[in-house]
């Protein structure tokens, strides 16, 4: 579905991310964990195109995708949700999810598109009111919210469960199952919040210093020596 | 939404009866409100909507009178093509200083703006060939005249309220307002901030520029430092921002508001109006930055309560 190779950001003399490849299958979910600083979030602007790479290359069901604006990548079907929600406050929780089906990868029927995305992650009787007025629960789904109303076959997750309380995290972490159930969805996911990862994802891949040090199924990574290494530091 | 409807069909019926009761004073007065209310209005499409703060719209007024003024000197066209070519080309100028200061946002692209303002008046002032320099151009006076262009005016007016509001309600207006809340998510959720913001640029400018055109014909007589001044192009903004920045009545109660307070302070205080002005904008934004609008739903709630 995706295939990133060999991408790489350079700030200055930073190598914020170095040479990270991967593939996301189609309907998988794929973990993207890491310590603080690891680039995470670099990676995600490189593939969403709000970041131009130093080199690399992102491309979805074969066709190239890296160096295209931002608003173009989610015309192709790829759109990103930030870690700092990041709703339009001056618009209604249904404008929000308006802007969404209204200029992404399929502007048909845009107004059903906006409805439909708000039920799904249950925001349907909040849609008059501004975002302001959400809890950041409830921000984060309208993030959600908008991000499907593009209808787009490649979700990129930024911390969408860290920072709400334990009960509501649960609550995010069904939300994202269904909607991959009900969109058949390919999700990366950036997530700190371990239990999830564990429940969530189908592989994960680990980020440390702009590197990818391991891959592979949840269980076997966090045992992987490497890994306890990047997050604890080495003996 | 009936009833404003409604409402401005009333308001425009009864303006367009009353020159029949008007004095001369009173008939340029409110022919001169109608161009600033629209300009106000044309201002808030980029100002208000998209967030983008211009002070430098007196370039666009300024290029819309002067090419207007320019062909019904040389009696190329019929008055209202003559201005509607002034707006085209107001709104192309718009674009060419616009599409790369555009991605400035903020105070960024206001200080350029200001920039560009200076800059045009200047180039006015010394293009003696075109503009007739710091004389200006006279343009010859048909009788009866004034009076068909008090409802050229008021219809012209009329058009831009309209616009205001499908602007407001289509693809473009959204598109505006989300930039507005966010020019990256905007981009994440796939708006091209340069492709909607250059468009209402363009449109702003070239509303702007027929504006200056009418203006024009109405006074017969131009001049670089009156129609391209930094005053002028204060003025687009105290209008908008006194009345309400993002709304269609906001603009037009702001200009309606300045037109009077305008003509009283030039009058009593002519060396002083600019720093009242200024202190004017100041103080609006300290205290009610959604301004005669925003003061409205205050009070409207605080009596519901």
């Amino acid at each position: 579905m995706l295939r990133v190779e060999k991408l790489s950001r350079r700030f200055g003399g930073l190598k914020a991310v170095d040479e990270v490849s991967l593939e996301l299958g189609r309907e998988e979910i794929l973990g993207v964990i890491g310590p603080n600083g690891a680039g995470k979030t670099t990676l995600f602007s490189m593939i969403a195109g709000s970041l131009r790479p130093t080199s690399g290359s992102v491309a979805l069901e074969g066709l190239l995708i890296s160096g295209l604006p931002a608003h173009r990548v989610v015309h192709k079907g790829i759109v990103r949700t930030h870690q700092i929600v990041r709703p339009f406050a001056n618009l209604t929780v249904f404008e929000n999810a308006l802007a969404g089906a209204t200029f992404g990868a399929d502007q048909t029927h845009a107004r059903v598109k906006a409805q439909e995305a708000l039920a799904l992650v249950g925001l349907s009787e909040r849609a008059a009111d501004l975002p302001g007025s959400l809890t950041l629960a409830g921000r984060k789904k309208l993030e959600l919210a908008r991000a499907l109303a593009t209808t787009p076959r490649v979700l990129l997750l930024d911390e969408v469960i860290a920072g709400v309380n334990p009960s509501e995290a649960l609550e995010m972490a069904q939300l994202i199952k269904k909607i991959r159930a009900a969109r058949k969805l390919s999700i990366l996911l950036i997530e700190h919040v371990m239990p999830a990862v564990m429940t969530l994802c189908d592989r994960v891949i680990v980020l440390d210093a702009g590197r990818a040090i391991a891959g592979g199924k949840p269980a076997e990574v966090v045992n992987d020596p490497l890994v306890i290494a990047a997050y604890l530091g080495s003996a | 939404m009936k009833l404003g409807i409604a409402l401005t069909a009333a308001a425009l019926l009864v303006l367009a009866l009353l020159p029949l009761a008007l004095s001369p004073y009173a008939h340029n007065l409110m022919t001169l409100s109608f161009l600033f209310v629209a300009t106000a209005l044309a201002w808030n499409w980029l100002g208000g909507y998209a967030g983008q703060i211009s002070f430098g719209h007196a370039a666009m007024f300024g290029t819309g009178g002067f090419v207007a003024a320019r062909l019904l000197l040389a009696g190329a066209l019929p008055a209202p093509l003559a201005w509607i070519a002034g707006g085209i080309v107001a709104g192309a100028y718009a674009l060419i200083w616009g599409h790369p200061t555009l991605r400035l946002r903020g105070p960024y692209f206001s200080i350029a703006t200001i920039g560009v303002g200076e800059a045009t008046r200047l180039v006015f002032t010394y293009w003696d060939r075109f503009t007739g320099g710091s004389s200006g151009l006279s343009l010859p006076m048909v009788p009866g005249a004034k009076r068909a262009l008090y409802w050229e005016a008021l219809a012209f007016l009329a058009l831009i309220v309209l616009a205001s509001w499908l602007i407001r309600r289509s693809r473009l207006g959204l598109a505006l307002f989300a930039i507005r809340g966010d020019v990256e998510a905007a981009a994440d959720v796939g708006i091209s901030a340069t492709f909607y913001q250059d468009l209402v640029l363009f449109l702003s400018g070239a509303a702007t520029g027929i504006a200056g055109g009418i203006y024009a014909s109405y006074f017969s007589f131009i001049e670089p430092n009156d129609m391209l001044g930094f005053d002028r192009s204060i003025s687009f903004v105290l209008m908008a921002v006194i009345g309400g920045v993002g709304t269609i009545l906001g603009p037009v109660l702001g200009a309606v508001v300045f037109v009077l307070l305008r003509q009283f302070l030039v009058g009593s205080y002519p060396q002083l109006y600019l720093g009242l002005y200024g202190g004017l904008l100041v103080a609006v934004i300290l205290f009610e930055p959604l301004g005669l609008m925003g003061l409205g739903h205050r009070l409207v709630r605080r009596a519901a309560r």
